[in-house]
């Protein structure tokens, strides 16, 4: 893929990456745009590489979920320094000015989802909020489509039942 | 795939979905208003910069109008004293020896 094909492709695709990279940062605006930027840098510097065997979204959300993960740890690695009280490290929790800006229904879905397994909430995402298929999640979680849909099917009851708890 | 009983959790993704391409699109118009006042910064920057070089040029041209007269200057170092010898105001003169002109042989 020539370089000016992979910008339009990333250029079509930014505001689900930031959607997909929020959710994988678990609503950190902050910690999302890094993972998104250096997932982009890895993309177009070459050390991710686009091999034609998945969809270019597939892939590009397989990249970004990878980079937030090594993100996570090295933010968790940070903290347990004793110099991480010189600086703010991202702890993987929604950030006060994203959940303010949130509606009334969006915040309490976005509440309920943080509490989901990691694995269940981002099979979610990637069927709800991307229209993936679960196939497709699976590809981007790295799992069997077996263990996919049994995340998902848990994840939607979990879900559905935290929703129904949760008061109006 | 979502299956048809799942609207409803779909619709609320989806509702999600909006508030975070608004948030995104509202960062964007940020961005774009960014490269004006980085090259409004940049100009003022290159103005302080360059006010700042002409004081100096102009302070050196003034310093460079009063003469400086380098045999005039003389200099004292703070520890000359422990070069001064006991007597070595007497190595500096010349001795100078008194004439007696009375003839010390008559009384």
């Amino acid at each position: 893929m020539s370089p000016e094909a992979l910008e339009r492709e990333l250029d079509q695709l930014h505001a689900a990456a930031f959607g997909w990279a929020l959710a994988c940062c678990g609503g950190d605006r902050a910690a999302a745009e890094d993972a998104l930027q250096a997932s982009y840098l890895k993309v177009l510097d070459g050390r991710a590489r686009f091999d034609g065997r998945a969809s270019f979204r597939t892939w590009l959300f397989a990249v970004v979920r990878n980079t937030a993960a090594e993100l996570r740890r090295r933010a968790a690695l940070r903290r347990l320094l004793p110099l991480a009280v010189l600086g703010a490290t991202p702890d993987g929790q929604p950030d006060p000015a994203t959940v303010l800006a949130r509606a009334d229904g969006t915040r309490r879905l976005a509440a309920a989802l943080a509490t989901l397994p990691r694995r269940q909430r981002e099979v979610l995402h990637l069927v709800f909020y991307q229209d993936l298929t679960i196939a497709e999640a699976a590809e981007v979680a790295g799992v069997s489509l077996g263990t996919a849909r049994t995340h998902y099917e848990r994840g939607k009851a979990a879900l559905r039942k935290l929703l129904k708890a949760e008061p109006e | 795939m979502t299956e048809r009983t799942d609207h409803d959790l779909g619709e609320q993704f989806h509702a999600l979905r909006r508030e975070d391409a608004a948030a995104l699109a509202a960062a964007r118009a940020w961005h774009a208003t960014a490269p004006r006042r980085r090259v409004l910064g940049l100009a003022a920057a290159a103005i302080v910069v360059a006010g700042v070089a002409l004081a100096l040029l102009l302070a050196r041209r003034d310093r460079r109008g009063v003469p400086i007269d380098l045999a005039a200057v003389r200099w004292k170092a703070p520890t000359d004293f422990l070069l001064a010898l006991p007597g070595e105001e007497l190595m500096r003169t010349v001795p100078k020896l008194v004439t007696i002109d009375s003839d010390w042989r008559t009384p």
